[in-house]
């Protein structure tokens, strides 16, 4: 990347979107985002995730408020490709005559020719991206023949090929193995220690606390912005899910004294979302947050 | 032998032959794009929207592909107009406005009777073909393939993936009129081979044939077009013995194919469909 570049950031000012029926579907929007983050993007379905993220890629023009691609309009962002999108796999025609290859090279167009003719760069990249997302070996396969997971992956490399720095990413983890979401997270962690932002839509709410750093809650506008630990309240949650979230409380269940820390939670493939005393946040992972633990452990000892 | 020989040496056969060939040619390649994109009804609108550029076209005078052309696309912009301003599905706004087209053509048609040939139009006249309009032919066609070559892989990218293409910066509103384009000026120029009750076999049957013979697009583009040329040169050449319509011989040979790759495709045919649905109830059993 030149360093003529500015730096990296997301400003999303006071938008609002109608679309031609008159339906507004996102009011006075704002937020903003800087280099090197992994932010959720959560609400119910029809809450305006995916008008915010046309609205980020500028194929919906707000009728009030901006949206600015490191201090660029989006138009102008467009035209440098800062932007990557990973699309929903159900927006995608899986049974269209290309290979894991033609896709991955599709990311490169933009920094092709006129008649877009890939060089060898081009060519070498599009090996490195699927190299680094472990699809190598079906590069000869067309899309409709992958698993689900496989099927994520060869987007994920699309958008490392496109070589944005902004990444949206619509449902990843839907209809995908615990293994891929596991190397989809640990690739996400990676592209955000090298600056990128990443920002992913989604309504897997167990998921968020064990990647993302910031979230921003939406229903028709942003609710509540900023890091996790601060968004992700149950009063917040219930804000954006109209009181609609499934919920089991410990201590009205038949779970006793006695069973104590022992007591196991399994979901089916989306991740339980666990609050503890006082409505703190729980993670899935003592490692790695021992000075949280301190923390509550002498908030609690002080009471 | 010399029997077989005889369509060639009658020069109105030749041609026929050499400029079906060319069209058919054409009209496959642009199919493959036109079945993946989801347009062939859109096609088949077209072909038949055109008819009332033919007409206007020889009342004012103007070379009758410049007046289907224009009518072409202007079908075409109406349609998504009515689709963007109004509450219907488009299946109804394409039946509406084509319709309204062609019998716009028939009106005018009638009111002004000509030598321009109803018939000619709705079924095609390739064996009268004359030469301005084999010319008119052969620039479209020259015209259509150097676009195609040139832009090919922007045109798959925007029938894949609009969205992305539109993210690469890639201009997808001109992607779209551009394939409109090519769509409503290979209609004109198949119009004068099958005319335009079968334009749209032209520029549907071979994309959809060779999408059930293969899964690459690089393939897809070479089995539609060879087979589009081979129908188109063999239909022509056999409507001689027939002494048929030779629309419909290259029509009905392109269904023959068709139909022979639905059943005995490798990969997606019926008979390794049912193999397979075998295979699985015996493995399962």
């Amino acid at each position: 990347m030149p360093d003529t570049d500015p730096p990296l950031s997301i400003e999303v000012d006071d938008v609002t979107v109608a679309y031609a029926n008159g339906h507004t579907a996102l009011r006075d929007a704002s937020f903003t985002l800087g280099a090197g983050t992994i932010c959720a993007l959560v609400g119910v379905n029809g809450s305006g995730k995916s008008t915010l993220f046309k609205s980020i890629m500028g194929f919906l023009r707000p009728v009030r408020g901006r949206v600015r691609i490191a201090g660029l309009p989006v138009e102008a962002s467009r035209k440098r490709q800062l932007v990557a999108y990973v699309p929903q796999s159900e927006d995608v025609d899986w049974t269209f005559p290309v290979s894991v290859w033609d896709v991955v090279m599709m990311g490169r167009y933009g920094h092709m020719n006129f008649m877009r003719i890939p060089r060898a760069e081009d060519k070498r990249i599009a090996h490195e991206c699927l190299e680094r997302v472990g699809m190598s070996e079906f590069q000869d396969r067309q899309i409709g023949e992958l698993s689900g997971g496989q099927k994520k992956r060869v987007f994920l490399a699309r958008a490392l090929a496109q070589r944005g720095r902004i990444m949206l990413l619509d449902e990843p983890f839907t209809g995908v193995d615990v293994q891929t979401e596991t190397a989809i997270i640990e690739l996400l962690r990676s592209l955000r220690s090298e600056g990128h932002i990443i920002l992913v839509s989604t309504h897997n709410l167990g998921s968020v606390p064990e990647f993302c750093d910031q979230v921003v809650l939406i229903n028709r506008t942003v609710l509540a912005f900023g890091p996790t630990e601060q968004v992700f309240t149950e009063d917040n949650l219930s804000r954006a899910f109209g009181g609609v979230l499934r919920h089991f409380r410990f201590d009205q269940s038949t779970i006793q004294e006695h069973d104590g820390r022992t007591v196991k939670l399994l979901t089916d493939d989306e991740r339980p979302l666990v609050f503890g005393k006082d409505g703190h946040l729980e993670y899935t992972e003592r490692h790695g947050r021992e000075e949280l633990v301190k923390e509550r452990a002498k908030e609690a000892g002080e009471q | 032998m010399t029997t077989l020989l005889t369509p060639f040496h009658y020069e109105y056969m030749v041609k026929a032959i050499l400029v079906s060939g060319l069209i058919g040619g054409v009209c496959a390649f642009l199919s493959c794009f036109i079945t993946l994109k989801g347009w062939s009804l859109m096609g088949d609108a077209l072909s038949h929207a055109v008819v009332p550029g033919v007409s206007l076209a020889w009342l004012l005078g103007l070379p009758f592909s410049l007046g289907a052309f224009v009518a072409g696309v202007l079908a075409a912009l109406g349609m998504g107009w009515v689709r963007n301003n109004s509450r219907l599905r488009e299946d109804a706004v394409i039946g509406v406005v084509f319709t309204s087209f062609f019998a716009a053509g028939l009106l005018m048609l009638s009111l002004h009777p000509s030598n321009l040939n109803l018939r000619t139009i709705i079924f095609g006249n390739i064996l009268g073909i004359s030469d301005p309009d084999i010319f008119q032919v052969l620039v479209i066609s020259a015209v259509s393939i150097l676009v195609l070559a040139l832009k090919w892989r922007d045109l798959l990218l925007y029938c894949f993936d609009e969205g992305h293409a539109r993210s690469l910066g890639l201009n997808t509103r001109f992607l779209h009129f551009l394939l409109l384009a090519l769509l409503s000026a290979t209609a004109v120029a198949a119009l004068q081979t099958v005319g335009a009750c079968l334009v749209v076999a032209m520029l549907v049957t071979p994309g959809a044939t060779a999408y059930l013979l293969t899964d690459r697009f690089g393939k897809m583009l070479i089995i539609a077009t060879l087979s589009g040329i081979l129908c188109s040169v063999t239909g022509a050449y056999v409507s001689y013995f027939l002494n048929g319509s030779t629309g419909g011989c290259i029509v009905v040979l392109q269904t023959l194919i068709f139909l022979a790759a639905l059943v005995f495709a490798p990969k997606h045919g019926l008979l390794v469909a049912r193999a397979q649905r075998r295979a699985a109830a015996s493995a399962t059993a």
